[in-house]
């Protein structure tokens, strides 16, 4: 089953920013994704919904080059993935619920360590634009264990997006926040709309993963068990369709 | 080759090892002549370095595998690899059984440092990290992946442990150990050397053949099963 | 080929960073490195055995077991938010990242390999020996090789349910040769043996060096790879 790439706008690039077929992940015995095919243009918002072990997060870390396919192939911009070259990399960025931050570190080390380990120019710049968008340029001098968790996501995000990426991938980005900074965060994220950026996002959360997502599919079993456009979801309908797709897949 | 196919080569050729064994240990005991200084024990010599040979025989097998497994990505090289690495221990565990009886009962110590005594026992400490690896892991892809690189670089560094430890020993001289060797050995002893040596080759191949085929054959029942739940 | 060395730079640099902020692992093999001298000293009998007879393989055996406390501990700090994963979700190559990891442990570990010298003179009252230079090369030659091994296999145990305890087992065997000559070097330097004695074994040290660096370059990858 493959996603139609139409978009609301006009597309302007005709090559779609992630192509995935026949996406399989075993683990020896255990098929933790058996058999997804997904195709996004720029701009689109993917939500994935899906109970636990539904090789949600997999998925994520094969359209991120983070874990090799046992089957099947990614292409990002075109460019099929080629582990032995990592320069597709910078064309994707990654939040998992693991921050990939380092505690000792503060805020702006960590984002310059990663700036420089992508060889981006003008750094500082960059880094305070980041932290700045994501509202902790006050904290730019703190270190990461002294942040709330809300804030360590925040700059997680600010981490994600600071050599610009194409192709952003969000594990389930809402765990863990109390409803001011799951606000907070959904602003953030909104600018990720705005600069037309291709999103795919694993989510629990059912109201915050409708509200920004263009195209919804749930995950269950390891393959898709229903995807759709978002205008075509129902949000009050939609937590008992969700029930039914899941439970359908007993 | 098919698996039932390499399956029944090792099944000829372990068996064909195992008569030779047979009579390997007849000329050992029976047709060679003994040795003078040492007398009866010094016939363990048609057993600990065949056993060596053949345990670093499967190590170059298991290392060169374990590569191309990580280069091409194909389970048969794991198979290979991992069936290798089993005979090699065996065979290694032999010889470092057979060496310290033989050196207790001829000189009097159970242990030298001998540069072959040593190497093989470092090697046998390669093949526990090899399994142990393997085994410890909760992915088994990555499990066999870490095993591959552990004897990969066990291979890569052997050449230095090798010089090492020679060199140590030529710092300090212990009574001259183990073997009657080179051109000086008398021919029956050298015939029965050079049997035992393709005996311990032929075997060792032929029960490296029946554990590749039992891993393809594991390997089959797995994708069966899978395919009936399916 | 610039970017390349600013990235393992900047990984060098992270890593001396929160070992200069955390001061975990120096802490620990900084006091290791005393106390085994102590110990060392309280476990030899005076009467039967000169210290200084000794004293070259002690030290070593100090710095192998030392070195294992830190090098085993090198992926904590990506442990941690599972920073390693974002380590290789860049687009650093992974040969870059583990001569990065092996340099940051290298700097450490010399470190400590010179506390350990410090240490063993000053309780066995021992001479720098003919050739200082050459003493802190083969120390630095050592320290090189055990590095490269013991990253990339603290990368293999770390992802085994054992964790640190099968680092022994993989790295001991291997390390054979560079106790071999790395002792025997000191050994005669401390001694007051001339420097050309040695110099076939610093040679070999690095060698050795380097076939582990390459080899850990090379295979580093498939280590870590998911």
């Amino acid at each position: 089953m493959i996603l139609a790439t139409e978009s609301p706008r006009p597309a302007a690039a005709t090559a779609a920013v992630v192509d995935a077929r026949g996406l399989v992940r075993e683990y020896g015995a255990v098929v933790a994704v058996d058999g997804i095919d997904l195709t996004l243009a720029e701009g689109e918002f993917l939500t994935v919904f899906g109970p636990n072990g539904a090789g949600k997060t997999s998925l994520l870390k094969m359209l991120g080059g983070a874990m090799r396919p046992t089957r099947g192939t990614v292409a990002i911009g075109g460019v099929p993935l080629d582990f032995s070259n990592g320069e597709w990399r910078r064309s994707v960025g990654m939040l998992s619920h693991q921050g990939f931050l380092y505690q000792r570190l503060t805020a702006e080390e960590n984002l310059r360590f990663y700036g420089r380990l992508f060889g981006l120019g003008d750094l500082e710049a960059r880094i305070r634009a980041r932290l700045e968008r994501v509202g902790l340029a006050d904290r730019a001098r703190h270190a990461v264990h002294q942040l709330s968790h809300g804030m360590k996501q925040r700059l997680a995000l600010a981490r994600a997006l600071l050599h610009d990426p194409q192709l952003v991938l969000l594990d389930e980005p809402y765990t863990g926040l109390d409803p001011a900074a799951a606000s907070v965060l959904r602003q953030v994220l909104q600018e990720l709309r705005s600069d037309r950026r291709t999103v795919v996002m694993v989510t629990h959360n059912l109201t915050e993963g409708l509200a920004l997502a263009t195209r919804v599919a749930i995950q269950v079993g390891g393959r898709l068990g229903w995807e759709g456009a978002r205008e075509d979801v129902e949000p009050d309908g939609f937590e008992r369709h969700y029930h039914e797709v899941v439970e359908g897949r007993a | 080759m098919s698996i039932i196919g390499i399956r029944r080569a090792g099944i000829f050729l372990a068996a064909l090892g195992l008569l030779g064994l047979g009579v390997v240990y007849w000329m050992s005991f029976f047709w060679v002549s003994t040795e003078a200084s040492q007398g009866i024990v010094q016939r363990i010599f048609y057993v600990h370095p065949p056993a060596a040979w053949t345990s670093f025989l499967a190590f170059g097998i298991a290392a060169l595998t374990s590569g191309m497994y990580l280069w091409l990505r194909d389970e048969r090289l794991d198979w290979a690899a991992s069936s290798a690495a089993e005979g090699g221990m065996v065979f290694a565990t032999i010889m470092l059984i057979t060496g310290p009886l033989w050196g207790k009962i001829a000189w009097g110590t159970y242990w030298t440092w001998e540069p072959r005594l040593t190497l093989t026992l470092l090697l046998w400490f390669v093949f526990v990290g090899y399994f142990m690896v393997r085994r410890s892991t909760d992915n088994p892809e990555q499990g066999k992946r870490f095993s591959a690189v552990v004897a990969i670089v066990g291979a890569l560094l052997i050449p230095f442990i090798h010089l090492s430890v020679v060199w140590f020993r030529s710092l300090h001289p212990e009574p001259v150990v183990i073997t009657p060797e080179g051109p000086s050995l008398p021919g029956d002893m050298l015939t029965t050397l050079l049997v035992s040596v393709g005996v311990f080759t032929v075997l060792f191949l032929g029960l490296f053949m029946l554990r590749y085929a039992l891993e393809g054959i594991r390997h089959e029942l797995q994708v069966r099963a899978r395919r009936a739940a399916a | 080929m610039s970017l390349y060395l600013r990235q393992i730079g900047v990984i060098v640099w992270k890593d001396l960073l929160l070992e200069l902020r955390t001061r975990e692992r120096v802490a620990a093999m900084g006091a290791f490195a005393v106390l085994a001298g102590v110990l060392f000293n309280f476990s030899t009998d005076r009467s039967l055995v000169r210290p200084q007879d000794m004293a070259a393989g002690l030290i070593w055996m100090t710095i192998v077991f030392d070195g294992l406390l830190g090098v085993g501990r090198t992926f904590h700090l990506e442990a941690e938010d599972g920073a390693l994963q974002g380590l290789l979700m860049s687009p650093a190559p992974k040969d870059a990242i583990f001569l990065g990891k092996a340099l940051s442990n290298f700097v450490l570990l010399y470190a400590v390999a010179l506390l350990v010298l410090a240490v063993f003179m000053l309780f066995f009252g021992l001479g720098i020996g003919s050739s200082p230079a050459a003493v802190l090369l083969s120390l630095g030659l050592g320290a090189l090789g055990f590095v490269a091994l013991g990253t990339l296999f603290a990368a293999v145990s770390s992802g085994t349910r054992m964790g640190e305890t099968v680092l022994p087992i993989l790295v001991f065997p291997l390390l054979v040769p560079m106790v071999i000559y790395g002792a025997g070097a000191t050994g005669r330097l401390l001694a007051g043996r001339p420097v050309a004695e040695v110099a076939g074994n610093l040679r070999m040290l690095g060698a050795f060096a380097l076939v582990a660096l390459a080899a850990g370059a090379a295979l580093f990858r498939f280590v870590v790879e998911d």
